[in-house]
């Protein structure tokens, strides 16, 4: 990325305040409501550092959990979770049932690295399922929980097809990552995509992160990469069930379940309408069944 | 119940960071028994306020679970 020509005006190392649209030096891109903002992580450059996961909990003051070792690899964050808004997954792919092989072909990895995020799907199922109207689209086209009108009642987590949201059991209420609404009211770009050293995290506007990666996996495909594709644009797996799309989407090379995504994620709103019909005809055969047995017994009776 | 004293330098949600006289900062999340609402935390932190947070620890998590929050020289809530 070429420097913007704004960054020459701040040379300095000491601040006097936060640069103005700051978001445009560090991302290239001007924070605007009314515009469709997310993430393009592309899992082909992360290095499984955990810097993102590290600024995300910097940022928004999240306490460390899962405390010890898991035994899974390098992940010892284990999840997303109320205190865990990104997630790196590492995945051990050579050698014989996922175990990492002594032998490799040359300048090639048998580690599969992915920063796992809420997807801040454009028809949100977590949303729709809210009855308090806690969770919201905010103006920067995100997914956002308002703590204080979320009751707990927990209705979001299993509405999510992604497992992303979670209930603290502390505080009582539903928790997931904001997109850094905070700062991108402020004008700058969220933590964990400026922290990304390798840029495996962008953020920036929707269509121009997706062209973007569209123009990605040709270079991969080029390159000799031919498994490189998209999960949560629209049309492509990950973006199926009535979601839409994903403003928080992802560049992969392995099926999706092999990063702990589901192949084809739903909506679960599309199933009310079938359960509620399905409930009727039961309720309805029942009522005709018992009908039945109660005419026939009074007939024998008479 | 253990008690601790100082300024709520953070507030994101229902947590905040207390920095202590030794210079030492504590995370602390609001616990759902509080009498108090997370939107209360902000203002406290704007003021730079003086608190005495009497809380629990957790289980699993590097933080503590505020359940009463008063401000210094006035009555708690
Ligand atoms: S990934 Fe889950 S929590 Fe995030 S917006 Fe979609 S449904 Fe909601
Ligand atoms: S900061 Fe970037 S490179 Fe490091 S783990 Fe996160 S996504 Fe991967």
């Amino acid at each position: 990325m070429t420097m913007h020509p704004r960054a020459a005006d701040f040379p300095q190392s000491d601040l006097p305040g936060v640069i103005p649209h700051e978001s445009e030096l560090t991302a290239g891109v001007r924070i605007e409501p009314g515009r469709s903002y997310g993430f393009f992580t592309d899992t082909t450059v992360c290095i499984g550092c955990k810097a993102c996961e590290v600024a995300c909990k910097e940022w928004n003051n999240l306490p460390a959990d899962n405390l010890g070792l898991t035994g899974h690899s390098y992940d010892n964050t284990g999840a997303l979770s109320a205190n865990t808004w990104r997630h790196v997954a590492f995945v051990e792919t050579s050698g014989c049932g996922g175990v990492r092989d002594t032998v490799e072909a040359p300048f090639q990895s048998g580690w599969l690295m992915m920063s796992d995020v809420c997807k801040h799907c454009h028809n949100a199922p977590c949303l729709e399922a809210c009855p308090t109207g806690a969770l919201f689209k905010t103006e920067f086209d995100t997914v956002v929980v308002q703590q204080d009108i979320c009751n707990g009642c927990g209705y979001c987590v299993p509405a999510c097809p992604f497992g992303v949201v979670d209930v603290s059991p502390v505080d009582g209420k539903a928790h997931k990552c904001t997109l850094c609404y905070d700062r991108l009211k402020g004008g700058l770009e969220p933590a964990c995509a400026k922290a990304c050293p390798t840029d495996s995290i962008q953020f920036g506007e929707l269509s121009v992160l997706q062209a973007r990666a569209e123009e990605r996996v040709a270079v991969l495909h080029e390159r000799g990469v031919p498994g490189a594709y998209l999960y949560g644009t629209p049309g492509a797996p990950g973006a199926t069930g009535d979601l839409g799309h994903l403003n928080a989407f992802f560049l992969l090379t392995a099926r999706p379940e092999v990063y702990n995504l589901p192949a084809a994620p739903t909506r679960p709103a599309n199933r009310v309408a079938p359960s509620l019909a399905s409930g009727l005809a039961a309720v309805a055969g029942l009522a005709v069944a018992a009908a039945f047995l109660l005419g026939a017994s009074d007939r024998r009776r008479s | 119940m253990p008690v601790r004293e100082g300024v709520v330098t953070i507030v994101q949600e229902s947590r905040f960071q207390l920095v202590g006289d030794d210079g030492s900062a504590h995370l602390f999340i609001l616990g759902r028994n509080a009498a108090g609402e997370a939107d209360q935390l902000a203002p406290l932190q704007r003021r730079q306020a003086r608190v005495r947070v009497e809380y629990a620890r957790t289980r699993n998590l590097i933080g503590f679970v505020a359940e009463k929050i008063s401000v210094c020289g006035e009555s708690g809530r």
